[in-house]
Formats: C-alpha cells, sequence, structure tokens
C-alpha cells in the first residue's frame, strides 16, 4: 500500500498531459467499456448462481451443507493458473466440449469458445463465484428460520414469504458479493490474459503493456491510479450498504 | 403424527437441488478434468484418455526447471508464512483489543491489500523497490508476498481473537500472570485453530501467486506459477496437467488443515472460555 501511495506523489509530479491522454483516446475508452462490461455480466452471472447455491447452504442439514461447503472452498482456495488451464483445455477448438458437441451432432462446427471474450466470462465465473457464494451464505445462515415460516403461517404462499421476508435480509450479503466481485473482476489480470483473445484488452492488460512493453511508466501509473480510483469508489459504495466486515469477508472465512 | 408437506414443496427443493447440483459441476468440472487429463499417455490433452500412464509426472519429475521453481516457491512460501504469522497473529490481536479511534483507519490500511489491483500494487512495489535495487530478488517476491498473506491472517485471526472474552485474559492476569504469559498461555491456545488455517492459507496466497512474480521478477525468481504461467501461454506442455493436479493436492492438504485444526478444537472446547 506504501508502495501505491510513494508511487502517486511520482505520478503526480510530472504532468497532466497523460490523464488527457487518456480522457482523449478511443482505445483507451474502449478498454474500460470492456471491462466493466466484463465485471457486469460476471457479477450479474455470479448473483444467479451464487444464490441458490446460498440459500440452499443456509437452509440444508448438517451433512448436505459440509457438502455444499467442502465444494465451495476447494476451487475458492485452488490455483487460478491451474483452473485457467483447466478452461484452456475444456474450450479449446478441440477442447472437450466441443469433441462432445460435434460429437452428440449438436454442432457442425467447433464452437469458438477460447480467446474471445466467452472464454474470459466463464473463467472469471468460476474464479469470483465462491466470492459471491460466501457472504450471501454469511447473512442467511444466521437468518432465525422461524421468519420464513411465521410468514407461511401467516398465509403468504412459498414465493412471497422468501420475496419479502428472506430476500430482504440477505440484502447486505448480496451487496457484499456484488461489490466483492464487481471490484475483483475489475482489477483481475490472469484470467482474461490467459482465456482472452486480442480484442478483449481489459484496463489490466492495457496497464501491462503500457509499462512492459513501451515502457511508459508514468502512463500506465496515471492508468493504474485511475483503476485504483475507480475500485475506491465500489469499495466505497459496497462499504456503506454492506460494512467493510463482510468485504474483508472476517464472518464468512471463520 | 403426519407432517403436512405444501404442496409442491417437493418439486421446489428439487428445483433448487437441481440449480445447485448444476452450479456445483461447474465449479469441480475443470479441477475433476485435469486430474484425469494429468495420467494421460499422449501429448494430446484427450478426455477421456485412451491410455493411462505416470508419464507426465516422471517428466516432472526429471526435469530441473520444474524441480528448481518448485523448490523456490516452496522456501519463498515458507518464509511468508511464518514471516505473516510472526507480524499478523500479535497485529491481529492488538487491533482487536484495541478501543483507540485511528483503528478502522490502521485495519482499512492492513487489508487494503486484498482489494487493490495485484497489478496496481505490483507497479507500485516495482517503482518503491527499484531505488534499493531488490527488483529481479527473491527478497521482492517475499515483500510483495507478505503483502498479500498478511490480510489473510489478520482477517482469520482477527476474527479469532474477537471470540476470545477479554476476562478470560483479565482472570489470568488476577492470578498473577503477566501480560505476556496470559498472552502466551491463554490466548494463543484458544486461537491455535485459526493460526494454523490462517499459516494454511497465507502459504497458498505465496505458493500460487504469479502476477507479483510477473511484474518485480527476474531470471532468479522462476517461481513454480511463473513457470507454469509462461507454460500455459507459449508451450502448453502436457507436464502442466500434472503440475496442475499436484497444486490440486496441496490445496485439498490445506483445506484438510484448517478443517482438522477446526474439529480438533472443538471436541476440546471449553465453552467457558468462548463467547
Amino acid at each position: 500500500m506504501l508502495g501505491v501511495w510513494a508511487f502517486r506523489d511520482r505520478a503526480g509530479s510530472f504532468t497532466l498531459a497523460h490523464l488527457f491522454r487518456l480522457a482523449g483516446d478511443e482505445a483507451y475508452h474502449h478498454s474500460f467499456f470492456i471491462t466493466f462490461r466484463t465485471a457486469t455480466v460476471t457479477t450479474l452471472v455470479c448473483v444467479l448462481l451464487g444464490y441458490p447455491l446460498a440459500y440452499l447452504m443456509a437452509t440444508a442439514g448438517p451433512r448436505a451443507r459440509a457438502l455444499l461447503f467442502t465444494a465451495v472452498m476447494i476451487p475458492f482456495w485452488t490455483s487460478v493458473l491451474a483452473r485457467s488451464l483447466a478452461w484452456v483445455i475444456l474450450l479449446g477448438r478441440r477442447g472437450v466440449v466441443n469433441e462432445w458437441l460435434v460429437a452428440t451432432g449438436l454442432v457442425h462446427q467447433p464452437l469458438p469458445l477460447l480467446f474471445n471474450s466467452f472464454g474470459v466470462q466463464i473463467g472469471m465465473v468460476h474464479v469470483l463465484l465462491p466470492f459471491m457464494i460466501l457472504p450471501i451464505w454469511a447473512v442467511l445462515a444466521r437468518l432465525d428460520p422461524a421468519l420464513p415460516l411465521a410468514a407461511r403461517s401467516l398465509g403468504a404462499s412459498p414465493g412471497r414469504a422468501f420475496l419479502y421476508v428472506v430476500l430482504p435480509q440477505s440484502l447486505p450479503g448480496l451487496a457484499a458479493g456484488m461489490t466483492l466481485v464487481f471490484m475483483l473482476a475489475v482489477g483481475f489480470y490472469i484470467t482474461p490474459a490467459l482465456l482472452g483473445g486480442p480484442n478483449d484488452l481489459t484496463i489490466v492488460s492495457l496497464i501491462e503493456m503500457v509499462v512492459r512493453d513501451l515502457l511508459d511508466w508514468s502512463f500506465g501509473a496515471v492508468l493504474s491510479l485511475t483503476l485504483l480510483a475507480f475500485v475506491g469508489l465500489i469499495f466505497a459504495i459496497g462499504a456503506t450498504v454492506a460494512g467493510t466486515e463482510r468485504l474483508t469477508g472476517a464472518e464468512a472465512r471463520t | 403424527m403426519k407432517r403436512r408437506r405444501p404442496i409442491g414443496a417437493e418439486w421446489r427443493a428439487g428445483l433448487l437441488w437441481t440449480a445447485a447440483t448444476l452450479v456445483i459441476v461447474f465449479l469441480l468440472a475443470p479441477i475433476v478434468v485435469i486430474l484425469i487429463v494429468s495420467f494421460n499417455d499422449t501429448t494430446l490433452f484427450s478426455f477421456p484418455p485412451s491410455s493411462w500412464s505416470l508419464r507426465w509426472y516422471y517428466a516432472l519429475w526429471n526435469s530441473r526447471s520444474w524441480r528448481e521453481a518448485a523448490l523456490l516457491s516452496l522456501w519463498i512460501a515458507l518464509a511468508v508464512t511464518f514471516a505473516s504469522l510472526l507480524v499478523g497473529v500479535p497485529a491481529a490481536y492488538a487491533l482487536a483489543r484495541s478501543t483507540s479511534r485511528s483503528k478502522r483507519f490502521v485495519e482499512f490500511f492492513l487489508v487494503s491489500p486484498m482489494v487493490v489491483p495485484v497489478v496496481v500494487l505490483a507497479i507500485g512495489l516495482y517503482v518503491l523497490f527499484a531505488p534499493f535495487r531488490l527488483v529481479g530478488t527473491p527478497v521482492a517476491i517475499f515483500l510483495g508476498h507478505m503483502l498479500l498473506a498478511l490480510p489473510v491472517v489478520l482477517v482469520i485471526a482477527g476474527a479469532a481473537v474477537r471470540k476470545v472474552h477479554p476476562s478470560v485474559e483479565l482472570a489470568a492476569r488476577s492470578c498473577g500472570a503477566s501480560f505476556l504469559g496470559a498472552f502466551w498461555h491463554v490466548v494463543l491456545p484458544a486461537i491455535r485453530p485459526a493460526i494454523l488455517s490462517s499459516g494454511a492459507f497465507a502459504f497458498l496466497t505465496s505458493f500460487d501467486e504469479v502476477v507479483l512474480v510477473l511484474f518485480l521478477g527476474g531470471p532468479r525468481t522462476n517461481t513454480l506459477p511463473k513457470r507454469i504461467w509462461e507454460a500455459v501461454r507459449f508451450e502448453l506442455d502436457p507436464s502442466l496437467t500434472a503440475v496442475s493436479t499436484l497444486l490440486c493436492v496441496l490445496t485439498l492438504l490445506a483445506l484438510a488443515v484448517a478443517e482438522l485444526s477446526r474439529r480438533a478444537s472443538r471436541t476440546q472446547a471449553r465453552p467457558e472460555l468462548t463467547q
């Protein structure tokens, strides 16, 4: 963190020219657009896939919960590199998924699943899904199971009991999960770099290119600080809605 | 007495379980596939393998570059684990007990590397390390990994400390224990499972980290993740599946350590000692 601050002075003492360069160039706008589109889709897909699982984890019996919990924790801590490699093997032109699709006659040509935004999306959801599930589960597990039952006994349908009793109470967890996933997705490097194609240059890949290939450290610094400002903003919003404790995962991980 | 089930409850539960099963298949499928493919006998990543062998594990074992990379990663990860526990556990204790107003600020700063994109962190550290000629050395990687591992220790150990009631410590103090004595004999044993699991996770955090190594590393810091990174990007060497499988096994071991230590503490937990 100190490094980032030291570096802010350095970047700031230069000039504002780099900032104007960032604001003026279409290519950089495109990069920001791609990054935020990917992060948004990732967040939404994670909500759709994560919420039912978190709900089940919170309501299932102890044995089923332990099973589900293990199934979430194993990928959570498994090497991101190993998982990215797995997706390369699964989604490649002659990968498992394509071979299977062609063999069953569902498609005639192998689908382009890898090295494009689809591949990145799959990989990102896979890496970030546990970050959605754990905070939602942490909130749902503390919910008094008598509450939805009370709603039912007062005549609410299961759907209404969920919509008006369970869902509102789980919103802080949902907000924490969404903030975490969005924030991590915006700054993620490994998955887009390994599964993405040349058309999906995210901000982070752009920073990497500017710094390593063009050796333009001051412009890289401006890009980094812009990214940092966005992440800080998202974190601030999330922390106000959900509370800092939930964001750092203090309750979910122990 | 027969439990009355509302009409539709069954299929609703069934639907929920089906959805959850699909999500879990999605979560676990890549890991299972890589596990199976690693026992393949051909150079293609065919699945399911047409013939089985331990060929890629032998190749891995006989390759000097893979072995050296693994050893370097191991040393760095061990150093990071010990150092982050040494710094992190007392810090977590101090933060949990502190009533100071600056506490939230300090806490935020210590946990912030968790949310700052690693690439931004890497560039900041590069600029910071460059004047000290640290870039490209294992020391730079060690310091960078400390930044990532410390929050893990702080979060897990901090949550555990908060569960130990301060009155227990006060009791030890009033029985004549010094401050350090109370910390050593009362607090530490109570949070031992958290120390073990945070150590395991600090180890994994360092052992699997690639972005800082890519930016801060040089020819002297070919860690295992960096070797994997290059192999995935440029050559797609089948030994990769064997390395990945071993990494998965390592993860399972770390999770097992965390879970077992938690279970062991639960059986001997004295409820009066925890809040």
